[in-house]
């Protein structure tokens, strides 16, 4: 249901759009610093009241606060970030316990080790590690990083590049080879095999005009049409299913799957040689605190420690926890981590995702490319001794994202397993961790070519039964030390696929006219709990999906038009770290041609990489 | 050009904002459309170098509370990698000084300052351990006008910003008297703090981490695309 009435957009609010008509300057929303203060007391009368600081609901309350809304944006935590926090070690502990009071709806299962070396008089202090609750990857072309750009929200942030995707594979992690020039370098790839990638990456950009193609497979998975129409080979059809498209299982289907492939190929390069950037100081934590103070800077308000209580549609009244009230004049958006007793309107939360996250004190340089401080792994299903049937993924971050002290890294494991199985996976994936970081990080691996084998694909790969041998003592003495290892497993309504697609995210129609009379919860939006995606890629469908129902289009969505000095000339760092300035041959480079497939033996010269291609 | 960040706490009403529209635009509770939308607002000023007496340009990147102190509400990513901050009261309310005080010790517990017993982790999370703290007595005007508003004594102040090792200055943004001056001290502390690292640290590199710097959409016109 669309309200009928629109109310007036920022731009139509400025100042300026009236000068011409009136003499007095309309109400704008208080901007940083430029006008007198609000008013002491809570606002008695609110448009949207918002609880939860999430992601989603943080994006949300920006995007309604620039559009003229007036917003109240409350959290029960004394932390931004919801279900998306980025926490201390203190806070996790916390964070924990109450999950096993069943005081946070939506977690489940929630273990935690921490050692004693972290502490106030210790080795390590618990607020130089921050934790995500939920932690994501942001694709350098993607509509959050739109976003991002277009409300400002980036200057608040701080971002580092991640260029390494490690699969696992005949138990070694091999380092995707994703650029075009690392395709045709690689002396260990037939030419024939290059010529069928080459092929197959030139047809993924332009996927949607070639339906000749991808049609007939449209209900089998894409491993069947990599096989059959682009007789591409197992270890290609893994990397580009799980490494490129960071896909779940191998049901994988068509096109959606296409999507994420591509995904990934029109991220690299756009701001240099790499796919995916992330925040430093914590991942959707540090982005729900950035888009807060843009919903503060057009005028939102925002209270924490503020625990909902209940909403009477009738009346319209939000009851908190500490007896005040607050009228809500349009919709409340609750999300459901933060959803009270009695809220018998929440929709099922069904599907599980598991996570492990662990400190260890190592730095974990050997995963890292060049300068950077965060890579990530992926189990393909069956590559693991626990036989697994879904997808472990994992991200690593360093301490160079300042998220962890120097000599330690955070390992985030999760997987869309359901049920007790995902446990076994996941420890299953950390134990592969563990003998591979010992072995890369132990002493140089001697020139013995019986610890190489040459696997039939041409694949070179270190024979670690032979390896752990040879270093039998050396291993034992080195173990990867553990600082920190938390399991909990978090219930979402979002399915492990495709979620991009708004539909999941529209508020079910039968339950938002539904009215329970004992609940608390009646005529509230809920909003999702994150998914068990890797990257952010639903957070703009979701907060556009509940702007719309507020708003009535989202049309204006963010349709900010800022007047004040050159942003790019301010730059985000501080102190000692630099900022190198990606984004000129991020918009230059149109003439690249089409690729030349004929190319495809002449090593080296050619430099440019997929990315670059033509869609 | 030396680039830090300051924040801006106080209570509601002691006048943060308008010192800072008086630093930056030189106007008093005038309507700036402006700014709209300004992540913060940026200013400029050059101070001398000491030794050599050249001149230095030091830019401050000013963030406000937008608001988020009313309810204790300030985020971390606010205090973060604050090299400097602006703590005020209003000299006509006395509550307003102690409202200054715990938002002193706030500033200390969030930044973490130089009493940090812990040497290991300095690095990490904050180096900001010279943080610059500045304790500001707004409106002065009023007093001028009519000796019998004051509530603060000078003194008082003086003192507690001795005892704990902040810059003092009464003020007003009113008239613009001390405002500038309040900045160029802290610039030109700053400046000495920094010159400081640079000796202690010469062999230290950086970490070598390397941020992305986002560009604006690709949507805008032409003009404001070079960078």
């Amino acid at each position: 249901m669309l309200s009928p009435e629109r109310r007036t957009s920022m731009a139509e609010r400025r100042p300026s759009f009236f000068a011409f008509q009136q003499a007095t300057p309309l109400l704008v929303p208080h901007l940083a610093g430029i006008e007198d203060p609000l008013p002491e007391a809570t606002p008695e009368n609110v448009d949207v009241l918002i609880v939860g600081t999430g992601i989603v609901e943080s994006v949300l309350a920006a995007a309604l606060a620039w559009q003229g809304s007036n917003v109240l944006h409350v959290d029960s935590n004394d932390y931004y970030g919801d279900s998306s926090a980025t926490l201390t070690v203190e806070q996790i502990k916390k964070w924990v316990s109450r999950i096993n009071d069943n005081k946070i709806p939506c977690y489940k299962n929630a273990k935690l080790y921490a050692s004693n070396d972290i502490g106030p008089t210790c080795k390590y202090k618990s607020r130089s590690f921050g934790i995500d609750l939920s932690p994501k990857i942001m694709f350098a072309k993607s509509d959050l990083l739109s976003i991002l750009v277009k409300s400002r929200v980036y200057q608040y942030l701080e971002f580092q590049a991640l260029s390494t995707f490690h699969t696992f594979e005949n138990d070694s992690f091999e380092k995707l080879s994703n650029s075009k020039q690392e395709i045709f370098t690689n002396d260990t790839l037939p030419l024939m095999i290059k010529r069928n990638l080459m092929k197959f990456l030139k047809f993924v950009l332009n996927w949607e005009n070639q339906p000749e193609i991808w049609e007939p497979y449209k209900d089998r998975s894409l491993a069947d049409l990599l096989a059959e129409k682009f007789k591409l080979e197992r270890p290609q059809v893994f990397e580009l299913i799980f490494s490129i498209g960071l896909c779940y299982n191998t049901d994988a289907k068509i096109p959606e799957t296409l999507q994420r492939i591509r995904r990934f190929l029109i991220s690299f390069d756009v701001y240099g040689p790499f796919p995916v950037l992330y925040s430093k100081y914590g991942g959707a934590g540090e982005i729900s605190q950035g888009f807060c103070r843009s919903a503060a800077v057009a005028g939102a308000t925002y209270k924490l420690n503020e625990k909902f209580v209940s909403y009477n549609p009738e009346t319209k009244i939000a009851t908190f926890e500490n007896g005040s009230k607050v009228k809500v004049e349009e919709k409340l958006v609750l999300s459901p981590s933060q959803a009270p007793e009695y809220s018998y309107n929440m929709p099922e939360q069904k599907y599980e995702v598991h996570r492990l996250t662990c400190i260890v004190e190592k730095d974990c340089s050997e995963w890292f490319n060049g300068n950077e401080s965060a890579a990530v792994i992926v189990f393909p299903p069956n590559s693991l001794k626990s036989g697994n049937q879904e997808v472990v993924q994992a991200i690593i971050v360093g301490s160079g994202s300042e998220c962890c002290p120097d000599g330690t890294c955070i390992w985030y494991l999760f997987t869309t397993q359901q049920g007790p199985r995902a446990e076994l996976d996941l420890d299953a994936a950390l134990e592969a961790m563990e003998i591979s970081i010992i072995r890369e990080s132990s002493v140089k691996i001697p020139q013995d070519e019986s610890l190489v084998q040459v696997s039939e694909d041409g694949h070179s790969t270190i024979n670690s039964f032979k390896l752990g041998q040879s270093f039998k003592e050396y291993v034992k003495r080195e173990k990867v030390q553990f600082l920190f290892k938390l399991y909990y497993t978090q219930c979402t309504m979002v399915p492990p696929f495709n979620v991009v697609d708004p539909s999941l995210f529209m508020p079910s129609s039968g339950a938002s006219s539904k009215f329970i009379p004992s609940a608390c919860d009646n005529n509230v939006i809920y909003t999702a709990m994150p998914s068990s995606e890797i990257s952010y890629d639903e957070v703009i469908t979701a907060a556009k999906v509940i702007y719309e129902q507020i708003v009535g289009s989202d049309d204006d969505f963010f349709d900010i038009d800022f007047e004040d000095e050159d942003p790019v000339t301010s730059s985000n760092s501080y102190g000692t770290s630099r900022a190198i300035q990606y984004d000129e041959n991020a918009i230059e480079d149109e003439e690249e041609e089409d690729i030349d497939m004929d190319q495809g033996d002449k090593d080296g010269d050619n430099s440019d990489v997929v990315g670059k291609l033509e869609i | 050009m030396l680039q830090f960040k300051l924040v801006l706490l106080g209570d509601s009403s002691v006048g943060k904002s308008s010192i800072v529209n008086r630093f930056v635009k030189d106007t008093f509770d005038e309507f700036r459309e402006s700014t709209i939308g300004a992540a913060f607002l940026s200013q400029s000023i050059k101070i001398k170098d000491p030794k050599t007496n050249q001149d230095v340009i030091i830019k401050f990147e000013i963030w406000d509370t937008a608001g988020q102190e009313r309810y204790k509400s300030l985020a971390p990513m606010y205090y973060r990698n604050a090299n400097a901050a602006l703590v005020v009261y209003d000299i006509t309310i006395a509550d307003s000084l102690l409202k200054a005080k715990s938002w002193v010790n706030e500033l200390k517990e969030k930044v973490g300052n130089s009493t940090d017993d812990n040497d290991n982790d300095n690095d990490n999370n904050n180096n900001n351990n010279n943080l610059v703290i500045h304790l500001v007595g707004n409106k002065l005007d009023l007093v001028e006008d009519d000796p019998e508003m004051r509530s603060v004594a000078t003194e008082d102040a003086v003192k507690y910003s001795t005892d704990e090792n902040l810059l003092f200055k009464e003020v007003s943004a009113k008239t613009d008297f001390n405002i500038k001056e309040v900045f160029q001290t802290i610039g030109e502390k700053l400046y000495e703090i920094r010159q400081k690292e640079l000796d202690n640290n010469n062999n230290k590199q950086n970490k070598g981490e390397i941020n992305i710097s986002l560009p604006r959409p690709s949507t805008n016109d032409s003009t404001s695309c070079c960078s």
